[in-house]
């Protein structure tokens, strides 16, 4: 617990960055592999720029207490 | 910078030898791992699969170096807390009964170590990451690095706010490409990102700037408006 909580740390240290970033990935690769999804692929640079922009506004948001 | 301050309590408070020894021991290890790692990654690793994780790791790892540049730019954050770590670490050393001796103390040269390796190692990590990806060009490759690396040894926020938008912006470009997506104008599209994260961070500033002195102002009323009360319930 105390090795996955020290790179955690060292890592990102904010839980608001670590489940934003990895929600995006997700979103991200679903849309890349399901065939059904393919007409969204045009947009997924878009999600990818504005959810970067979201997180930063969210931990932000936590950090300043808004 | 913190890595520096800590070295410095453990010379100031233990001695110069345990604080000396575990910075080199660490700045040693550092050169190894970089050496090491470097080289493994490109050789044994599938390019798209380490552009993606060079990207997600710059992008969290940039993410937080934004985050706190643009506090301490709006003032939520204070820009140098050096001296606040020094007094916090020495209280530290002195609540463990350390005293000032002139051989080595292991505990001296572990956190000197422990201090120089952690911060180091960020640093050691961006640089790899940008070095080993290997599709990139070399003028990428150079920026990239250079920005890490002033990044690293400048405590400037300028600096640091340049450095985090940087690796955000490669982090976005390179995560990007390893999720399959095609970026306009190809390695061009670096510059718009690198503009709009700029903007982005303007903005925040701005914004930010504005909270604080809607904080501060509410902070300044909350005592008047607690006297009132009093006197109106007094009366």
């Amino acid at each position: 617990m105390k090795v996955i909580k020290a790179i955690y740390q060292f890592l990102v240290g904010d839980l608001v960055i670590l489940v934003g970033v990895i929600i995006e990935v997700i979103t991200l690769a679903i849309l890349k592999t399901v065939p059904a999804l393919a007409a969204l692929k045009m947009v997924s640079r878009v999600i990818l720029v504005l959810a970067v922009l979201f997180i930063l506004l969210a931990t932000l948001k936590r950090e300043t207490g808004q | 910078m913190e890595a520096l301050t800590i070295a410095l309590v453990v010379d100031v408070t233990l001695n110069w030898r345990s604080s000396l020894t575990g910075a080199l021991g660490a700045v040693a290890t550092l050169a190894v791992i970089v050496a090491t790692f470097g080289v493994a990654l490109v050789q044994f690793v599938p390019l798209d699969v380490l552009r993606l994780v060079v990207g997600i790791l710059l992008i969290l790892f940039g993410l937080k170096w934004l985050k706190k540049a643009l506090l301490r730019a709006s003032d939520f954050k204070a820009l140098h807390d050096e001296e606040a770590i020094f007094e916090e670490r020495m209280a530290e050393i002195r609540a463990r009964g350390a005293q000032p001796e002139a051989r080595f103390l292991p505990f001296g040269v572990a956190l000197s170590y422990k201090a120089v390796l952690l911060e180091g190692l960020e640093v050691a990590f961006i640089v790899i990451t940008f070095g080993s990806s290997a599709a990139t060009t070399l003028a990428q490759k150079s920026s990239g690095i250079a920005s890490a690396a002033l990044g690293a040894a400048c405590a400037g926020l300028l600096v640091i706010l340049a450095g985090a938008l940087m690796l955000n912006t490669f982090g976005t470009f390179w995560a990007g490409e390893g999720l399959g997506v095609d970026w306009p104008a190809a390695d061009l599209f670096l510059l718009v990102l690198g503009a709009l994260y700029l903007l982005a961070s303007a903005l925040l500033v701005l914004w930010l700037k504005q909270v604080k002195q809607r904080q501060q102002k509410q902070e300044s009323f909350a005592p008047v408006t607690g006297n009132a009360e009093i006197k109106e319930a007094q009366r």
